[in-house]
């Protein structure tokens, strides 16, 4: 019985279909609009990428080869906000993940009305828009009238209010804090369907082993959480590598380059200098940085 | 039946003359018709829009053959919107600017050049600072529809609550030093002085006439290492590290605390009374007992600098309806309708005509802030070198203020960084 059902479970199911030559072209529509929505910008970046090209001014695009991308090799900028970028995508990522863990561990037998109340509450913080977090997170990390100096200085934490986003060594991690406030929810829903998924048999059959508390979570439940985490960590670290909009509506970067990541490196480039071929070089990069985590996510999903 | 059918045709034909005859003279004159696209922030934001539709209400009612569509864009994405606009040969006939955006726009050199629209009278109405400061490669590129320079406006009752003359204002940067000192010890929850210190054009804009007092010029002759940029450098870490101002502060976000008297001095435009009343509901009586203006504190090189923050009109090359275009930009600048109720209205900021055109609006620029600004602030505006480098050269330069603000290198090193950056242009 068992040996059946395995042999089924990895059976494609197209195998099974009779295959119809003709339909394969009923793809074609969807790979037209993807070749002019995706396919022409990508293509447009990389010629636009070898050109010196300035949205202003009234000379016309220069081809100059590999000259964007050696300017880049020496631009401390660039460094300093690949190397931002790298530490609030993995920072936020890692941490997230493991709050919405240990939230989905500790929520998991909470059940009835009070159960529902603490879950939907828990994912508040998904259904806010990321914008409206940011400016809430901003004001609240103000040095003047912000809730979190009021708190910090009634509570007797720190002597004077603590300018959070304006000094240089603190404004990436108060705007990581935000961001994981934001995705820990993700993390939480996408654990707990997990949680619910492990078969009773299997939690039972490891009681019966005296399986308990850490070692129940260790052995048992987390072989089961790790595809999820994967799909669910490659997912984010995508997100949060395009994250803008978070970045900008708090800091803009600032104060110097503390918060500088390379969206938003790439729009000051494009859109305050119009260096519209410098910044497509550094899209570039970012592009490339991003297919190896898009690679990563197609890998895993094909090993699920 | 047949009769039925009889009485339904006629019935269809007198209802089609009746509808020939409806439409003819509207169509005639929806053909007659000219519209305009005005591409604006006026009427992108909640305290000037009221004003701004009733002016191109009463334009239209003037000039029954204009139609205005105006297009509400944000003040700080209009100038990105107009490039890529005019690029995609989509720009609109007219558009308000400001500052540096007025001078990027021009370089796409898709601006129409203004000199030949003005004739000897309506040069003669206008202020001739307010024209000059205008030009780019030698042309007009823009009309004047508002003056605001920028002064340190101050509150007289945190002054005075600081055991400070809220009658003599200071006029050096070390009295303003020393004022700020005493503002902060007696009065811990106020601002003493509201900077905006954020990295983007405008920031620069702002802080340039306090670069220029300590001679700093970081694009000119003086690089962003020279010893006044350091000492202004300096001066601004100082600020910061004594809290006296709130770095990361949009100038905006000031003016609601200023409305709430949390802030001693700000740095701001002249419309900041008209933002302060209209938040707090202030009579002019009240506000002018409690707030003035003046010179910027002189630095090191002993002379005080604003910059001049009005708006302006510009009139694409490419638009079809130019006549139609400078008639409105005109209107917009110096008519009675339009002074009254945008340029002088809750925005309040100064005319850029030399004579009121109604004595009811000469009478309304007769108070102690529009003539401390007419009379000694304008003399003081400096025009920093607009254009595409001064874009790209902001990003550099305010970053490199926020880092001698919040960081804690040498402010050697941090101008040494801004020179790299800028060379690196």
């Amino acid at each position: 019985m068992r040996v059946a059902l395995a042999g089924n479970s990895r059976r494609p199911a197209a195998r099974t279909a009779e295959r119809i030559p003709w339909f394969d072209t009923m793809v074609l529509p969807s790979a037209g609009v993807l070749a002019i929505v995706v396919g022409y910008p990508v293509v447009y970046t990389l010629v636009l990428s070898a050109e010196d090209y300035n949205l202003i001014g009234t000379t016309p695009p220069r081809f100059v080869g590999g000259d964007n991308f050696a300017k880049l090799v020496h631009d401390p900028t660039f460094w300093q906000a690949l190397g931002n970028t790298l530490v609030y995508t993995f920072g936020s990522v890692a941490i997230a993940a493991l709050l919405g863990l240990a939230l989905a561990l500790l929520t998991e037998r909470a059940s009835g009305r009070a159960g529902r109340i603490v879950r939907a509450l828990l994912l508040t913080p998904w259904a806010v828009p990321f914008v409206v977090v940011a400016f809430l997170f901003r004001y609240m990390y103000l040095q003047n009238g912000g809730a979190i100096n009021a708190l910090l200085l009634a509570a007797g934490v720190i002597d004077t209010p603590i300018s959070w986003l304006n000094v240089a060594s603190l404004a990436l991690p108060a705007v990581m804090v935000t961001n994981v406030w934001a995705m820990t929810p993700f993390f939480f829903l996408l654990l707990a369907a997990a949680l619910a998924g492990i078969p009773n048999e299997v939690i039972e059959s490891a009681r019966v082993d005296r399986a308990r508390g850490w070692s129940l979570v260790v052995g048992i439940k987390l072989p089961f959480l790790r595809n999820a985490l994967l799909v669910g960590c490659l997912l984010m670290i995508i997100a949060n590598f395009n994250d803008f909009a978070k970045i900008w509506a708090m800091t803009q970067g600032g104060p110097g380059y503390a918060t500088t990541t390379l969206v938003v490196y790439v729009y000051r480039q494009a859109f305050e200098s119009f260096a519209i071929g410098y910044a497509s070089a550094i899209g570039v990069v970012w592009l490339a940085l991003l297919l190896v985590f898009a690679f990563a996510y197609l890998r895993a999903l094909r090993v699920r | 039946m047949h009769g039925s059918r009889s009485a339904r045709r006629r019935s269809l034909a007198v209802a089609g003359v009746l509808m020939l005859a409806l439409a003819a003279p509207g169509g005639a004159q929806a053909a007659d018709k000219v519209t305009i696209t005005f591409a604006n922030w006026a009427s992108a934001e909640a305290t000037t829009k009221p004003a701004i539709e009733k002016v191109i209400a009463a334009f239209e009612a003037a000039h029954p053959d204009i139609v205005v569509k105006s297009e509400a864009m944000s003040f700080s994405e209009i100038a990105r919107t107009l490039a890529l606009r005019v690029r995609s040969g989509n720009p609109p006939d007219v558009a308000q600017l400001a500052g540096n955006d007025t001078f990027l726009i021009a370089a796409t050199g898709k601006l129409e050049p203004l000199s030949a629209y003005i004739d000897a009278k309506l040069e003669s109405q206008i202020k001739r600072d307010a024209l000059t400061g205008l030009s780019y490669r030698g042309k007009l590129i823009a009309f004047p529809w508002t003056l605001a320079p920028a002064g340190l406006w101050y509150d007289k009752a945190i002054l005075q609550k600081a055991g400070l003359d809220p009658q003599r204002p200071p006029t050096t940067i070390d009295e303003l030093t020393k004022a700020m000192a005493a503002i902060r010890k007696s009065q811990p929850d106020v601002i003493p002085l509201g900077l905006d210190t954020t990295n983007r054009p405008f920031a620069l804009q702002s802080n340039w006439p306090w670069m220029a007092t300590f001679g700093a010029d970081p694009l000119g002759a003086q690089h962003g290492d020279s010893a006044q940029m350091k000492q202004y450098l300096g001066w601004m870490r100082d600020l910061a590290k004594n809290r006296y101002i709130d770095p990361g502060r949009k100038i905006g976000e000031f003016r609601p605390l200023a409305a709430q008297d949390k802030v001693a001095f700000i740095w701001d435009q002249v419309l900041l009374q008209g933002v302060i009343q209209n938040a707090n509901k202030m009579s002019d009586a009240d506000f002018y007992q409690r707030w003035g203006v003046t010179t910027q504190p002189a630095g090191p090189t002993g002379k005080s600098f604003s910059f001049e923050g009005g708006h302006q009109l510009v009139l694409f090359a490419d638009s079809k309806q130019k006549k139609a275009a400078w008639q409105f930009i005109q209107y917009l600048a110096t008519s009675p309708e339009a002074i009254r109720d945008y340029t002088l209205g809750p925005g309040a900021s100064l005319p850029p005509l030399v004579k009121m055109p109604t004595p009811e609006l000469e009478k309304k620029l007769d108070t102690p802030i529009f003539q401390a600004f007419t009379q000694t602030i304008i003399p003081t505006v400096t025009t920093p070198p607009y254009g595409p480098a001064f874009a790209s050269a902001s990003s550099a330069i305010m970053a490199g203020v926020q880092q001698a603000v919040t960081g804690s290198e040498a402010i050697d090193q941090v101008a040494g960084s801004i020179q790299q950056q800028l060379n690196r242009r």
